[in-house]
């Protein structure tokens, strides 16, 4: 059981990261009280993982074949990965490190479907590109439906403020749909759980990293974004649900970061803004390159020295 | 945890009421201030500043509710800047009743002045139609317009009256420069309105 602890440990890190993304904005602006925003995000985050968590966490199975201690090293690298990356400053994806691991421990095994590794890159490629396309229509759309029925400031003010509370339990119902398999997909593979154990574990892991430690990150993230208007704000969140949400369907999991990132840009690109500068593109493009290829690596060292320490 | 969400729509029509409430003060403090210079009754003038004082305990009572959590956070600042430029407008008048219980209007600028003073009456009115407006969700346009329109109007009559001011014999230095004042503070109200006029479209530009 002790192999499950580095699985933990990631959902802890990812839940406290990627809330952010979620009720950032929200909370950050005093639109959501945090503790709305923590229990929310938990109960959604829960009902995504065990409603639709597995659908993921048969293509990370699929990628290649771990062993028990392997899936151990996996996470834990992983996890040291987005420690290591965000505390350069750079934008790291539970993902995107997840999938470099198990490509780590695949290649030393000498197994690993490249057919699926190559669908897996495409979906994160694609990730900030629908974002951008998700966040873009609904904008139009929503605007037109807003701006042809409630002219009203009152109900405009309760449409935001709900809009906000509904698109970020969504977004977390995506969230935990999608990511979940990264915390503990890995264990299936393994054989250490079954998709049920391993949605429930992973779930609630995730929660654990909301409830205790998101609130400096939500702020930050809240704060680091353009300054939105709270229609905005509400479309960036239901973009970026939407999109994980589709890429669950799809069976892969992706950047939750990247299509908040996307959805901005697309929201921005309605009013002609500039919403993303090319030193955050070139941060992501860093990030995208340095999360699988280090989280790789890093599995590979850590394999070596426990099996020559075992 | 959830009582915000359920009390979406009672806090935000309570402001509402209140900043109404206060615009309609307004109206009524110009209808007693143009009454007051009609009459030449200064007693009826300075009633003004009991209005006044009324509107100060209204504003902090928007303020207090708004930041209580009436409103998105994104809309309390517009909001709380418009209640402090229509207070302002209320300091405009209260200044200008002050001077007028003072001085002794020079009968080449009672006419003007009660044009002013009728104007302000207007243009405050025309502030609550745009008000309600922003409510409905109707075009503003139109409003603001005519909003600056009544602004053009008494900035016109003020011109006309400084250049009677300045050939007006005074008794001494404090006689001249109250009166001066008095014609300042009387028409600088419009300008104050119109900038809470600019103020709502900001909020409904916001809203959009």
């Amino acid at each position: 059981m002790w192999k499950l602890s580095s699985g933990v440990f990631l959902g802890w890190s990812l839940g406290a990261n990627d809330s952010a993304n979620i009720f950032g904005t929200g909370v950050a602006t005093g639109t959501v009280g945090y503790r709305t925003a923590i229990w929310l995000t938990s109960t959604f985050v829960m009902i995504g993982a065990l409603l639709e968590g597995p659908k993921c966490m048969e293509t990370l199975s699929a990628l290649s074949n771990v062993d028990p201690l392997a899936a151990f090293c996996c996470t834990l690298a992983a996890g040291l990965t987005i420690a290591a990356l965000t505390f350069l400053a750079i934008p790291a994806s539970a993902s995107q490190a997840i999938v470099g691991t198990i490509v780590g421990a695949g290649l030393l095994a000498g197994h690993v479907d490249f057919t699926l590794l190559y669908k897996v890159v495409v979906c994160w490629l694609c990730t900030p590109v629908l974002g951008i396309v998700l966040g873009y229509l609904d904008y139009r759309i929503l605007e037109s439906i807003l701006n042809r029925t409630v002219e009203s400031i009152t109900l405009r003010n309760l449409i935001y403020f709900t809009g906000i509370l509904i698109a970020g339990s969504y977004g977390a119902y995506s969230l935990g749909a999608n990511n979940v398999a990264n915390v503990t997909g890995v264990y299936v593979n393994a054989g250490l759980l079954i998709p049920l154990e391993a949605s429930t574990i992973g779930g609630l892991s995730i929660c654990l990293g909301v409830l205790t430690y998101s609130k400096r990150v939500m702020m930050t993230v809240g704060k680091g974004i353009v300054p939105l208007d709270p229609f905005s704000a509400f479309v960036v969140v239901l973009a970026e649900a939407m999109t994980l949400h589709i890429f669950t369907q799809l069976g892969v999991p992706v950047s939750s970061s990247q299509a908040v990132v996307g959805a901005v840009v697309g929201v921005g690109l309605v009013g002609g803004l500039k919403t993303v500068s090319g030193k955050m593109l070139l941060n992501i493009s860093v990030g995208w390159l340095m999360t699988p290829i280090s989280a790789g690596l890093i599995t590979v060292g850590l394999l070596y020295g426990l099996q020559y320490l075992l | 945890m959830f009582k915000n969400f359920f009390h979406q729509g009672k806090k935000e029509q309570a402001v509402i009421d209140k900043i109404s409430a206060h615009i309609r003060l307004l109206i009524d403090a110009c209808e007693g201030f143009h009454e007051g210079l009609k009459s030449g009754d200064k007693k009826r003038v300075l009633q003004v500043f009991h209005l006044e004082r009324e509107a100060d305990t209204i504003r902090r009572e928007i303020i207090a509710a708004v930041y209580e959590g009436a409103f998105l956070p994104y809309l309390r600042p517009n909001l709380c800047r418009f209640v402090e430029i229509v207070d302002q407008v209320f300091d405009e008048i209260e200044g200008a009743a002050n001077y007028y219980s003072e001085m002794e209007m020079p009968e080449k600028l009672k006419g003007p002045c009660i044009r002013v003073a009728f104007y302000n009456i207007r243009i405050c009115e025309m502030l609550l139609i745009c008000f309600l407006s922003l409510l409905k969700g109707d075009s503003l346009r139109e409003k603001t317009l005519a909003v600056r329109i009544y602004e053009k109007k008494i900035d016109d009559i003020k011109f006309e009256m400084k250049r009677v001011l300045w050939k007006l014999p005074v008794r001494d230095f404090w006689a001249g420069r109250i009166l001066a004042e008095f014609v300042e503070g009387l028409t600088a109200i419009s300008d104050v309105v119109e900038d809470a006029s600019d103020n709502l479209h900001i909020i409904n530009v916001s809203m959009k």
